[in-house]
């Protein structure tokens, strides 16, 4: 099946746009992504652990002098605060920054460091005038040489990965960007993915069935989207993500899918209604209806099948709606509650800009610039394979 | 022409009645004064409470009592959220800000977007429709909570800092025309450039759809000018699709960008809405939407009497 499929017209014409052969590919990684997120190569307690200081930028660049001046402060509190604890060693243990840990148990060589970085410190912080000249830097990077002797050195691969996490910078609360920016890809797939299969899927069904019986049915099931469509697909939205709230599935993905699903089947529903209107009328319909085929047959083996092309188009549509959506959605606090999403991120980046920094911004927009241009051209060419009227335009 | 409207009007009807029992039903899956009132409340304070909006009654009498006060547009009941403030009013208040943020939102956005398509139709194929095209589509591909979030930066932040002037606000809002283009130009603008990737799409698509048509053959042949055809006969005659993209987006005057409301803090009717769900007041979120159906449903009749006035075609349909 699939195999004559792809000698068809239309297929062949889809495939043969280099840009849409580009942008499966790219859709194919973001797959991959999701399903090897699946396997666990990034888990979801990775993503919330603090790994650095806050708001680090990304390629390991150089940032300005006072915000690592800063960080050498977090990294000498932390300690401080742990020397002071009733239990020592647990308290020094409890200090994880992802692969980063205390190294010595020798609480007296601790000591003796900590000291060593405070009178580093005092020094700097009496300077009202911390520049980029060579001097500051020069104790700047003592002083971060003396706390990095604190903690254990890593091996070759874990010293990699941290590298690799720390590659686009670390959000407000110290996170790496990378980590929460790649596991939102499964957030983002997953909500595409069921929304747009329920939405083709009940709209398909509802729209067939009234364009092919007709009378009652027909007008039942357009009173049906009509009323649905007469609620602004927004305020139905924050309606239906509403009557989740405090109940147990607060929290989970589901009332993101309800929502979607119950916004996003009108559209489908009207176009395969419109085509199985038309297709209704053509000979090969009224053949098989001769031939005595019951009305249910024809509608699964016939008609379906031939508006097929309208659900693949439809769904795509769907797809980069639903994770338009879920970004704002997230944002008003009706969306992804747990965990990372695009969304998320893109709403926890506002005070970030306004401080002028945009790794975390820029990541989420990339990602999610990636999946859904792809999504644009292949939708795009989709329409274009299978409607000639479409093809000049 | 009569006989369509009067048509149109009928067929409303059960729609709106069924919005109206979607959006109670809906709102009653939990119940609204629990959700209101959290976990410390007196059975005496609950009972209170339902009495006062008759939830203790059965769902048909709300359902009728409802959609009665709905048609009258009697909105009297207190806000739970801010108590001495009926629910009338808010819609009345709130009901400003939304329509300076989107009528000149709507307008600009319309006739740029048509300027531009008509360009784009223009010298279709060559590279400034390429052009067009291509950022067109990328920008679709960006969130609009990127816009905002990078418009508010640049507008408000980044302007002051290097030219010290406070050109737009960062938030809030006051009534007035002094004042509008102080808090509302900025948000006006980012939905101006959010909206125009799609509708310069979409007249794009109207006007190279329109440009294959026989008339235009006709005209050329009989020695009309290029821009002649293009701005007279297809732009009338692309009318059609315009006057129903207008009507598609007229809703949303009143439905406003929730988006941006939320994130200028401007007191108009969506942010009204979220901060209603946020804060479960009840009386408010069921009022609103029902009010954002009935507008919809009335654009809806108004529309096709528009279409009825433009194409003739339709009366006989």
């Amino acid at each position: 099946m699939t195999f004559r499929w792809l000698q068809t017209r239309s297929a062949r014409k889809f495939l043969k746009n280099r840009m849409t052969r580009f942008s499966l590919g790219i859709i194919g990684v973001y797959v991959l992504t999701t399903l090897a997120l699946f396997g666990g190569v990034v888990t979801l307690e990775e993503t919330e652990t603090r790994i650095a200081a806050g708001n680090i930028p990304g390629f390991w660049g150089h940032y300005p002098i006072e915000q690592r001046f800063a960080d050498t402060e977090m990294y000498l509190d932390a300690v401080k605060r742990a020397m002071n604890r009733n239990d020592v060693p647990t308290a020094l243990r409890e200090i994880t920054y992802g692969h980063r840990r205390i190294g010595s148990s020798d609480p007296e060589e601790l000591r003796q460091r900590l000291r060593e970085a405070e009178s580093l410190f005092d020094e700097l912080a009496v300077l009202d005038d911390l520049n980029h000249s060579s001097e500051h830097l020069r104790s700047v990077e003592r002083l971060e040489s003396v706390i990095d002797g604190m903690f254990a050195a890593m091996s070759t691969t874990e010293s990699f990965s941290r590298r690799i996490r720390l590659s686009l910078g670390t959000d407000r609360q110290g996170r790496s960007i990378l980590l929460r920016g790649v596991y939102s890809i499964k957030v983002a797939l997953l909500v595409g993915m069921v929304t747009a299969t329920i939405g083709v899927l009940v709209g398909s069904l509802l729209g067939a069935a009234a364009g092919w019986f007709g009378g009652w049915t027909d007008n039942a099931i357009i009173w049906l989207y009509t009323t649905f469509q007469s609620i602004p697909s927004m305020v139905l939205l924050v309606l239906l993500a509403y009557l989740f709230t405090g109940s147990r599935f607060e929290g989970t993905l589901l009332p993101l899918y309800v929502s979607f699903g119950a916004t996003y089947w009108i559209g489908p529903c009207r176009v395969i209604r419109g085509e199985t209107l038309k297709l209704k009328q053509l000979e090969y319909i009224q053949a098989a209806q001769t031939m005595g085929f019951s009305r249910f047959y024809i509608l699964l083996r016939h008609i379906l099948p031939n508006a097929s092309h309208l659900m693949l188009i439809n769904f795509s549509l769907l797809f980069i709606g639903a994770v338009k959506s879920e970004v704002i959605l997230s944002f008003l606090g009706l969306g992804v509650k747990e965990g990372p999403s695009w969304g998320i991120m893109i709403s926890q980046a506002s005070p970030e800009v306004v401080n002028g920094f945009f790794w975390q911004i820029g990541t989420a927009t990339a990602l999610m610039f990636g999946l859904v241009l792809a999504f644009n051209i292949v939708s795009d060419s989709l329409q274009d394979a299978f409607d000639p009227k479409h093809a000049g335009n | 022409m009569w006989a369509y409207i009067t048509r149109r009007f009928l067929f409303n009807i059960p729609v709106f009645l069924g919005i109206v029992l979607l959006v109670m039903a809906a709102l009653r899956v939990h119940d609204p004064v629990y959700a209101y009132l959290g976990k410390n409340q007196t059975q005496e304070d609950v009972d209170q409470l339902r009495e006062k909006m008759g939830l203790n009654q059965s769902f048909l009498v709300q359902y009728t009592s409802f959609l009665g006060r709905t048609l009258t547009l009697n909105f009297d009941e207190e806000s739970w959220d801010q108590p001495g403030v009926s629910v009338g009013s808010r819609l009345t208040t709130s009901i400003g800000p939304t329509l300076a943020l989107t009528i000149p939102a709507l307008f600009l956005t319309t006739v740029i977007s048509i300027s531009v398509g008509l360009v784009s139709a223009y010298f279709r194929g060559q590279l400034v429709d390429r052009l067009l095209v291509l950022v067109a589509v990328l920008g679709m591909c960006v969130s609009f909570l990127v816009y905002i979030i990078l418009g508010q930066y640049f507008g408000a932040f980044w302007i002051s800092r290097e030219f010290n002037i406070q050109a737009f606000a960062i938030d809030g809002y006051e009534s007035g025309l002094i004042n509008w283009p102080y808090y509302c130009l900025l948000p006006v603008l980012i939905s101006v450039i959010v909206g125009m990737g799609y509708d310069t799409r979409f007249y794009r698509a109207v006007m190279v759809e329109e440009s294959e048509r026989d008339y235009i053959t006709t005209a050329r042949a009989k020695g009309v000018s290029r821009e002649r055809i293009m701005f007279l006969h297809m732009l009338k005659n692309a009318m059609i699709p315009i006057v129903t993209r207008i009507a598609i987006s007229l809703p949303f005057l009143i439905t406003g960008s929730i988006l941006l409301e939320m994130y200028f803090g401007i007191p108009g009717m969506g942010r009204t809405l979220i901060m209603a769900v946020n804060s479960n007041d009840f009386p408010v979120i069921q009022a609103f939407t029902a009010v954002f159906a009935a507008v919809y449903i009335v654009t809806n009749i108004l529309t096709d009497v528009a279409y009825a006035l433009v194409d003739p075609r339709v009366r006989l349909a």
